[in-house]
């Protein structure tokens, strides 16, 4: 599985378990529009980091939380090159 | 068996919490500088139940990779009891800038930071229980305490904020509160003034460790589902 695909299938399955209605996931959908909170981002970071042992975000300080869906998978997919 | 992370596990408080726990059918894991004769007889008498992990929680910068090996080594972290500090007593007016340094950074920078790390094992599971080890020094005052007594309160204001954070993931978040305990005296007072403080206790005695280690295992309980966010006092009634 894509990188990719594993944080779009994070996020859905988040999303419902915390019951949140998404956005429709494109690259350009602000994050904070997503439909998801503060929590449900921590979360996520938590899973993939377990699925994949990365956390760009503890791996340096100047890496800050991306703004869009686009730059979050990037990041991710960047700590996989 | 459910996996729980205790640090400063080698002697007093610490070591009380493992051995109860591991009576409990929990899993153990034991953090500290070095073993202690104490804790590797415990080991020898549970050696599928204590598991013994050397780390110096000053080093901050480490643990991250503390957490990420002991979740792969041990899967899922059910409890952490943020036990391991120091006591450090000085006048703040002279008390040596790098004793305030350590202070803070081992009893509330580092507790802090593994708390970072480890709930996240927690958040995959949907089920957790933290258990921050306070002291009623954070709310009485007692002097000599300044610096421990802050950093000991910020474990008290992490709990309660903590637990409003992850409530909703099914982690339970609370802080115990010893107050000066039986062993924990020997060393550095006399009989007479044991006895002065066990006298200001409504029990007329002082707790000991074992009385800590059970506040910890019923917080971590099923017995102890609803409860979070609150700070459990074992001092003999000494703050009554």
């Amino acid at each position: 599985m894509s990188t990719r695909s594993k944080i779009i299938q994070a996020i859905e399955e988040i999303a419902a378990a915390q019951k949140k209605t998404l956005a429709p996931l494109t690259d350009d959908l602000a994050l904070t529009n997503s439909g998801l909170d503060s929590l449900c981002f921590a979360l996520l970071v938590a899973r993939l980091e377990d699925e994949t042992g990365r956390d760009p975000f503890s791996e340096s300080d100047e890496v800050s939380f991306p703004v869009t869906l686009g730059e979050l998978i990037a990041l991710y997919e960047h700590e996989h090159a | 068996m459910a996996n729980v992370i205790i640090t400063g596990a080698s002697r007093g408080i610490g070591l009380a919490i493992a051995q109860a726990l591991v009576r409990d059918d929990y899993t153990v894991i034991a953090i500290a500088r070095q073993e202690t004769e104490e804790l590797a007889a415990a080991r020898q008498q549970a050696p599928e139940s204590i598991y013994f992990a050397p780390f110096d929680l000053s080093e901050i910068d480490k643990l991250h990779e503390l957490a990420r090996e002991l979740r792969a080594r041990f899967g899922p972290i059910y409890g952490l009891i943020n036990n391991a500090g120091i006591g450090t007593e000085g006048i703040l007016a002279t008390m040596p800038e790098s004793n305030i340094e350590k202070l803070i950074r081992l009893n509330m920078l580092s507790p802090i930071m593994l708390t970072k790390y480890v709930v996240r094992s927690m958040m995959n599971e949907g089920a957790g229980r933290i258990v921050n080890i306070s002291s009623i020094i954070a709310s009485t005052g007692y002097q000599g305490l300044s610096v421990y007594a802050a950093t000991k309160a910020s474990m008290i204001g992490f709990t309660k904020s903590l637990a409003r954070e992850v409530g909703r993931l099914g982690i339970n978040v609370n802080a115990v509160a010893p107050g000066f305990l039986e062993t924990e005296l020997t060393g550095s007072m006399n009989d007479a003034q044991r006895q002065r403080i066990a006298g200001r206790s409504a029990l007329q005695r002082l707790a000991n460790v074992e009385d800590v280690a059970e506040a910890v295992t019923f917080l971590l309980s099923d017995k102890a589902r609803n409860i979070t966010g609150t700070v459990l006092t074992v001092d003999a009634g000494s703050t009554a």
